[in-house]
């Protein structure tokens, strides 16, 4: 509907658009304006403190229930299939003393596996990642059916279960580890990522909040010329819960941010660290199998082995003393099996491998892999915990927000109040 | 009526929309199976030529002298730094039934090739079991000799002029016929029936350019060890598999559904490989083999090994020296 020029609708509109104009200008009009303009500057300072606050608390929240979990998940589930494969490897080398306890260690292995597969799925943050879990779900069904097929044709003495066996492995190796590596990646730099989000500073609620001092202190400049009075008691404590509320957020972000650091420093990045050290470990014990099964000239899965190592000591460095003691007893261990096979002692190469008496090689690995898991599990809690102390400063925000900017704006229309009605 | 219109045009909008929204289910996942193949397999694309026979008789070797006892290696020879090291370094193959397998259930590598080394180990220690086994890919036995990392290779190695030209050999000690083993059933009865099909075979060996000889329309696929050609032709990755009947019979012998077919596409005499140069060595290894040939061991050790899979005895090859 179209309001033609001159009809008396459109006058009276004009009328009253002209009538607010010459209000604003009087001192009561003045009063109005002020009282308007300051209460929705405060709610609207506390309604966008509160929400980006809350924003904060929900990723705090996201990183606990859902993300955290995930990228521990990813973890094991690498660790765990990793380990499937060194226990196939070993029960394979170990030939007719396969014992009940290393096919317990696989089976182990894959039930961990496919326990981290669940949850992993279960925190799956978007269609590609359940897409490459789905994959690596896939992989480790295929990856048992081989393994299987080798042990039954191991059963019946035939050289081709060692192909089958190869086949499982290359599996493992070159498609579903490199899949669930990708996978616990990403999601380790997505905590990160929001934990870095977390403790950064609400830069548009501290605009608003400072915006708004600005107006009660602008306002109370104008009231102070167009009343005689010096102070308006409603603006001034407006102004001081607008002042008091920045300097809460700033403070709780600051100390959030602090719990964030530690948790990162801390948590995330040792956690970080020591998931590749684990999967490190796990790919020098694969190392030293091999060259056992391959059993043909051993420098190149030497160096293969001391490269792994290598790195591994480097993820540890100086943090992790007792792991890093492992480490080197498990080299020492390693180093009597290499000697044995050069001087060709393979028999006793291979029980030295296999060993679970404290000198031998396996049980220095198995050593190394439960103290990295320890280690792992006390970074995860490092981690988890000041996420949470970090939430624990931010929770009371958004209401304290909410409640404190409404009360200014309350206080700012009670304060302006007696001013107004001297008009009345 | 045009406001009704207008109405019912934008409820029927909205439904439509509505309906949209509520029915389209979330994304699902769906992936395919997860490939399988065996490390290193590959399709061969450009082939080796096949071997020419261009060096005269390629089975002719060093006529043995008289063979010392097991005390009294000649001083300064290879025998002597061997005998002075205290085992003697031999390449075997850990994957290839009856000739160089490793037994699952005891660890240790067995065979015929294995054996023949035992025997060669035992004229230098009087021992057999003064022996180290290296296993070795076939590509690389040339490498390993050259290098010195073994003294000898016993491991299915066929003589052939090429590889003459790099190590040295003994005396023929076993001969094998190339023939082609596929699943029972299958339309494959000749290497001619091979067009369009995929062939597995052991890279590095005679098999290969042989094979591509015969018949060019074919793909070749290259895997490291022989009982992955079985594990591809069991999973449906390859048609067929073309090498040593000897070979072919261990791989049969692990799975009954499988069947040798054709004729032989040529024949393969098997020697032991020594470093070239080592003719003090050359010399003595046949020695031995003519020793084992004479008394009985080798049949003895045919049995033992070959009787099951390949039937009765031929008798072992007689040696041709070229001096």
């Amino acid at each position: 509907m179209v309001i033609a020029v001159g009809t008396p609708l459109a006058l009276d509109a004009r009328a009253s658009r002209a009538w607010v104009r010459r209000f604003a200008r009087t001192t009561p009009g003045v009063v109005v304006v002020i009282a308007v303009v300051v209460a929705a500057a405060c709610i609207l300072a506390g309604l966008v403190s509160a929400a980006a606050v809350n924003s904060r608390i929900a990723e705090q929240k996201a990183v606990l229930d859902h993300s955290e979990p995930f990228a521990y998940a990813a973890q094991n589930l690498y660790a765990a299939s990793s380990a499937a494969d060194a226990a196939a490897a070993t029960a394979f080398l170990s030939g007719g003393n396969q014992t009940p306890l290393m096919r317990a260690r696989y089976q182990q292995a894959l039930a961990a596996a496919t326990s981290a597969l669940a949850n992993a799925t279960a925190g799956a943050p978007d269609i590609d990642t359940r897409k490459a879990l789905a994959e690596v779900s896939a992989q480790l069904t295929t990856y048992a059916g081989l393994v299987e097929a080798a042990r039954a044709n191991n059963v019946q003495i035939f050289p081709l279960g060692s192909s089958y066996l190869r086949e499982a492995s290359s599996l493992m190796q070159t498609q579903l580890l490199p899949g669930a590596e990708k996978v616990y990646a990403t999601d380790l730099a997505r905590v990160d990522q929001a934990q870095r989000r977390i403790g950064s500073l609400p830069k548009v609620s501290l605009a608003l909040l400072v915006l708004a001092t600005l107006a009660i202190v602008v306002s109370s400049v104008v009231m102070a010329r167009r009343t005689n009075r010096q102070f308006n008691l409603g603006l001034i404590a407006a102004g001081v819960v607008a002042v008091l509320m920045g300097a809460c957020i700033v403070g709780a972000v600051h100390l959030a941010a602090g719990e964030m650091e530690r948790g990162r420093t801390e948590g995330t990045e040792k956690f970080g660290r020591l998931g590749e050290a684990r999967i490190l470990a796990q790919q020098a014990r694969t190392d030293e199998i091999l060259q056992l099964i391959t059993r043909g000239d051993i420098t190149a899965s030497e160096q293969s082995f001391n490269g792994h190592i290598d790195k591994l000591r480097e993820r540890l460095g100086t943090s992790w003393p007792a792991a890093t003691e492992a480490v080197n007893k498990w080299v020492a261990a390693h180093r009597e099996q290499v000697d044995a096979y050069q001087a060709n002692d393979y028999l006793g190469a291979v029980a030295q491998a296999l060993g679970t008496d404290p000198g031998a090689s396996g049980a220095q690995f198995a050593v190394v892999g439960s103290t990295l898991t320890d280690a792992l599990e006390q970074a995860r809690t490092t981690m988890r915990d000041h996420t949470s102390d970090a939430g624990a400063y931010l929770v009371w925000i958004p209401s304290a927000a909410l409640v404190l900017m409404t009360a200014a704006a309350v206080a700012v229309v009670i304060g302006l109040w007696p001013r107004l009605k001297e008009f009345l | 009526m045009r406001i009704r219109v207008v109405t019912l045009l934008i409820g029927v909008a909205l439904a439509v929309a509505g309906c949209n929204g509520a029915a389209t289910p979330p994304p699902t996942v769906t992936i395919f199976p997860a490939p399988v193949r065996p490390a290193g397999a590959q399709d061969i694309t450009t082939m080796p030529e096949p071997p020419k026979d261009d060096c005269g008789d390629r089975e002719a070797s060093l006529r043995p002298g008289p063979l010392p006892s097991p005390g009294a290696m000649p001083a300064g020879s290879t025998m002597a730094e061997i005998k002075a090291r205290g085992r003697l370094i031999v390449g075997v193959d850990q994957s290839t039934y009856y000739f160089g397998y490793r037994d699952p259930s005891s660890v240790e590598i067995k065979g015929f090739d294995v054996d023949i080394a035992r025997e060669i180990a035992r004229s230098i220690f009087g021992d057999p079991d003064r022996i180290e086994l290296q296993v070795v890919d076939a590509l690389k036995r040339e490498d390993v000799l050259e290098s010195g990392q073994v003294d000898l290779v016993v491991r299915t190695y066929s003589i052939t002029c090429d590889r003459k030209k790099e190590v040295d050999f003994s005396t023929t000690y076993f001969y094998a016929n190339q023939r082609i083993l596929v699943a029972k059933g299958s339309q494959i009865h000749s290497a001619a029936d091979l067009v369009g099909k995929r062939v597995c075979a052991v890279s590095g060996t005679t098999s290969l350019p042989r094979l591509k000889a015969v018949n060019p329309d074919l793909t070749v696929v290259g895997v490291a060890n022989w009982t992955d050609c079985l594990l591809m032709l069991q999973q449906g990755q390859v048609d067929a598999i073309s090498t040593d009947d000897a070979v072919l019979a261990g791989l049969a012998y692990q799975d009954p559904n499988m069947e040798l077919v054709g004729d032989s596409l040529g024949i393969e005499p098997y020697g032991v490989g020594i470093k070239k140069g080592n003719d003090d060595l050359v010399r003595f290894v046949n020695g031995v083999l003519a020793q084992i040939r004479e008394d009985g061991t080798w049949n003895q050790l045919y049995d033992r090994w070959l009787l099951t899979i390949l039937g009765p005895s031929p008798g072992p090859p007689a040696p041709r020296y070229q001096d």
